[in-house]
C-alpha cells in the first residue's frame, strides 16, 4: 500500500505570534520504499513525523494535511492516525538509549506491543513471536534477551530491540527519526541494514528522517529536502545526488565530506563548507521563496515571488522549487 | 547476600545508639524515679525494694551493662508495678498499632496513588486543583486534630462508629469499626503527601521518551500511567515509606490516646507518665527495630521494582 501525505502544516504556540513550522509539506511513498527527508536542525523534520504519529507537543497544531494509506484518507488536523499506532504505524526513535523503560525487560516492552498488534494471541505465543522478532533483527542468544533490562545492553543492541517492536507491529508507513544519530558509525550501518530487511520483509512504506545526505544517498530511493518547513526539493535520491536542482540542494550535497569519490566541483582543500546565514524566523510571514536570504544564486525576484515546483525529469518524480531553475 | 549482612551491622549500630540515647535521656530527667513510680504515698521500705529491683543503687554504666546483656537474652525484666514480664506487657499491645499502622499504611497508598494518578492524568484541570487543594488541607492538619474531629463528628454526633477501644477479641466486624477511625486519622496526612509524590513523580515520568516510545505503538493511555509510568514512580515513594511507617508509629501515640487504644503509643505514654522506664525502653527498642526492618524491606522492595538499584545494591554502591 502505498502513503501518500499532502499539505501539511503545522503550527506552534508560544509567546507571541504562531510559529509556522512546516508549510504545505506533501510527498508520497510507495510500497516498500524508503523515502529519506532531510534538512538541517529546526527544519521541521521531526514535526513531520511526529505530525504523522499524531504524537506533537501539547502546543502544536496541525493546520492542514491528508493522509492516504492504501485509498483511504486520514484527517491529520483531527488526529485521525492516532488509531492506526502500533499497526499501521510504527516508529523508530533518535536515542535508543532513553526510548525503552529502563525498569521492564525487553520481553515485556515486546509482548506490550504485541497486546496492540496481535491482540488475539495467547501469553505463550506473544512471546515466542518476542523472541523470533529479536532473533530476526539478528540480536544473538534472543530467548535470554527477552529477560534482560534495558541497561544491560549497548545502545546498537537497543536499537534493535525498537526495530523489532516495530517489527512486530507490522506496519504501513514505518517512520525512522534519526535512528543512527546516536551510534558510532560502525553500528550505523548494521542498524540501517535491520531497517531495510524490515522494509523488504513488510514490504512497508519507510520515512527516515536524517541530517546525513549519506545515509540518504547510500539507502533510500528516494529524497526530500526541507528547509525553514517547506518543501523545496524531492525526487530519486541518485536525481538529486547527481544533479541537484535547487541550490540549497547543492550547498547541502557540498556540505557533505566525500570520503569515497571526487565530487563534481571539488571542495576547497582541507576546509569544511558551511551554507551561510541562519534560517528565517517562522513567526513571520514568509514572501518570496524562503531560502533566498540565504542562497548563492538569489536574484531580486527571488525575495518576492513565491517559486511553484519545476518538474526536472520526464515522469515528473524529480521536482525542485525554484525561479532560476533554466536561468544561467 | 553480603548487602544484607552489611544491612543487619549498620541495624545493630543503631540500635546500640539509640538505646544508649535512650537510656542516658530518661536518667537525665529530673526526680527521683522511685518516688515518682510509687507516688506520695510511698514508704521508704516500699522505696527501697523498688530501686534495689531496677538495679537503681548502682553507678549507671553497670546499669546500662546490666541492661544491654539481658536485652541481647531477649529478657526485658519484670515490670516493678504489675510483677508481669514487661516483654508480655509489650507484645500484649503491639498487634494493636501494628494493625493500626498497617491499616493506615495501606490507606495512604490506596488512596495517595490513585489520587495522584487521577491529578496527574488530569494535570491542568479543575479536578488536579481540588486535588492539590485536598491534598495540601491533609497534609498540613496534625493527625492529632483530625483525630478528634472524627470522633466527634462520626461517632458523637452520627454514631456511625464505636468511640473508643479496639473492639471484641474475636469480632473481626466489631475490630474494624473500631478502626476506621483512627486509621483515617492517621492515614490523611499521608494520602495527601503520596497523592502530592506520586503526581509529582508520574508527571516527570509521563515526559521521557520511553514513554512516548509506548504511545507511538499505540499502547492505551491507562496502561501507560498505570503501569509504565507508575512503576518509576513508585521508587521515590517506596524510598519514603520506611520513614512513613516510623512516622505512622510515632503518630499513633494521638490516635491511640484519644480513641482509647490500647497500643505502643499509649503504652508509652503511660509509662513515661509514671516514669516506668523499664517499659518506656522496651517499647522503644521494638519500635526502632520495626523501622529499620521496614526501611531493609524499603531497599529490597525497590531493588524488586527497579533492578538497576539491584546492580548497584549488589555491587556495593549506594543507589
Amino acid at each position: 500500500m502505498s502513503v501518500a501525505v499532502s499539505n501539511l502544516s503545522v503550527d506552534y504556540r508560544g509567546h507571541g505570534p504562531d510559529l509556522h513550522a512546516v508549510r504545505d509539506v506533501s510527498f508520497v511513498i510507495p510500497p516498500g520504499k524508503m523515502l529519506g527527508l532531510v534538512g538541517e536542525s529546526g527544519s521541521g523534520k521531526s514535526t513531520v513525523a511526529f505530525a504523522l504519529m499524531g504524537l506533537l507537543q501539547a502546543n502544536a497544531r496541525i493546520i492542514s494535511g491528508d493522509m492516504q494509506i492504501g485509498g483511504r484518507s486520514y484527517d491529520l488536523t483531527k488526529n485521525a492516525t492516532a488509531p492506526l499506532r502500533g499497526h499501521g504505524l510504527a516508529m523508530i526513535f533518535q536515542d535508543p538509549l532513553l526510548s525503552l523503560n529502563p525498569v521492564f525487560t525487553i520481553g515485556a516492552h515486546l509482548i506490550e506491543i504485541l497486546r496492540v498488534a496481535a491482540p488475539g494471541e495467547s501469553a505463550g505465543r506473544r512471546r515466542a513471536m518476542a523472541e523470533e522478532a529479536l532473533a530476526k533483527v539478528k540480536l544473538t542468544d534472543p530467548r535470554r534477551r527477552l529477560d534482560q533490562y534495558p541497561h544491560e545492553l549497548s545502545g546498537g543492541m537497543r536499537q534493535r530491540v525498537v526495530i523489532a517492536m516495530a517489527l512486530l507491529a507490522k506496519p504501513v508507513l514505518l517512520i525512522a527519526d534519526e535512528p543512527t544519530t546516536a551510534l558510532d558509525v560502525t553500528v550505523e550501518a548494521s542498524v540501517m541494514r535491520e531497517i531495510c530487511a524490515l522494509r523488504d520483509e513488510l514490504n512497508c512504506s519507510v520515512l527516515l528522517i536524517t541530517h546525513s545526505l549519506g545515509l540518504v544517498t547510500k539507502y533510500c530511493d528516494d529524497m526530500a529536502v526541507l528547509y525553514a518547513g517547506e518543501m523545496l526539493e524531492q525526487g530519486p535520491a541518485r536525481a538529486i545526488q547527481r544533479r541537484p536542482g535547487h541550490p540549497y540542494s547543492r550547498l547541502l550535497l557540498d556540505c557533505e565530506v566525500a570520503i569515497d569519490q571526487p565530487r563534481r566541483e571539488p571542495a576547497m582543500a582541507n576546509s569544511f563548507k558551511v551554507i551561510g546565514g541562519e534560517l528565517p524566523d517562522l513567526r513571520r510571514p514568509v514572501s518570496g521563496c524562503v531560502f533566498a536570504a540565504r542562497c548563492d544564486r538569489a536574484v531580486a525576484d527571488c525575495a518576492v515571488t513565491v517559486p511553484s515546483a519545476v518538474r526536472l525529469d520526464e515522469e515528473g518524480r524529480h521536482k525542485a522549487r525554484c525561479l532560476r531553475i533554466g536561468a544561467s | 547476600m553480603a548487602f544484607l549482612l552489611r544491612r543487619a551491622q549498620a541495624a545493630l549500630f543503631t540500635i546500640a545508639c539509640v538505646m544508649l540515647m535512650l537510656f542516658v535521656l530518661v536518667r537525665s530527667v529530673p526526680g527521683d524515679m522511685a518516688s515518682i513510680m510509687l507516688g506520695p504515698r510511698a514508704t521508704p521500705e516500699l522505696r527501697a525494694r523498688i530501686v534495689a529491683e531496677m538495679g537503681l543503687d548502682q553507678n549507671i554504666f553497670t546499669q546500662l551493662w546490666l541492661f544491654l546483656t539481658r536485652v541481647v537474652r531477649g529478657d526485658f525484666g519484670e515490670d516493678v508495678i504489675s510483677r508481669r514480664p514487661i516483654f508480655d506487657i509489650v507484645a500484649e499491645v503491639l498487634p494493636n498499632t501494628l494493625i493500626l499502622a498497617g491499616t493506615a499504611l495501606f490507606l495512604s497508598l490506596v488512596f495517595g496513588i490513585l489520587l495522584g494518578l487521577i491529578a496527574a492524568k488530569s494535570r491542568g484541570s479543575w479536578a488536579d486543583s481540588l486535588l492539590g487543594l485536598l491534598s495540601v488541607a491533609f497534609v498540613s492538619t496534625p493527625s492529632l486534630v483530625v483525630s478528634i474531629v472524627l470522633l466527634l463528628l462520626f461517632s458523637r454526633a452520627l454514631h456511625w462508629f464505636p468511640v473508643a477501644g479496639v473492639g471484641d477479641s474475636g469480632d473481626v466486624l466489631d475490630q474494624l469499626a473500631h478502626l476506621v477511625l483512627p486509621a483515617t486519622a492517621l492515614a490523611l496526612g499521608w494520602i495527601g503527601y503520596i497523592a502530592r509524590l506520586v503526581r509529582a513523580a508520574l508527571l516527570e515520568t509521563l515526559t521521557e521518551h520511553h514513554i512516548r516510545t509506548l504511545r507511538a505503538y499505540g499502547v492505551p493511555e491507562w496502561r501507560i500511567a498505570g503501569i509504565y509510568a507508575l512503576r518509576l514512580a513508585l521508587v521515590p515513594l517506596v524510598s519514603i515509606l520506611g520513614i512513613g511507617l516510623g512516622d505512622l508509629i510515632g503518630s499513633a501515640v494521638f490516635a491511640e490516646l484519644i480513641f482509647a487504644r490500647p497500643g505502643i503509643g499509649s503504652l508509652i505514654f503511660n509509662s513515661i507518665a509514671v516514669r516506668n522506664y523499664p517499659v518506656v525502653q522496651a517499647a522503644v527498642l521494638i519500635i526502632v527495630l520495626i523501622y529499620i526492618l521496614a526501611n531493609m524491606a524499603v531497599d529490597l522492595i525497590n531493588s524488586r521494582l527497579d533492578p538497576r538499584i539491584a546492580r548497584a545494591l549488589r555491587e556495593g554502591r549506594q543507589a
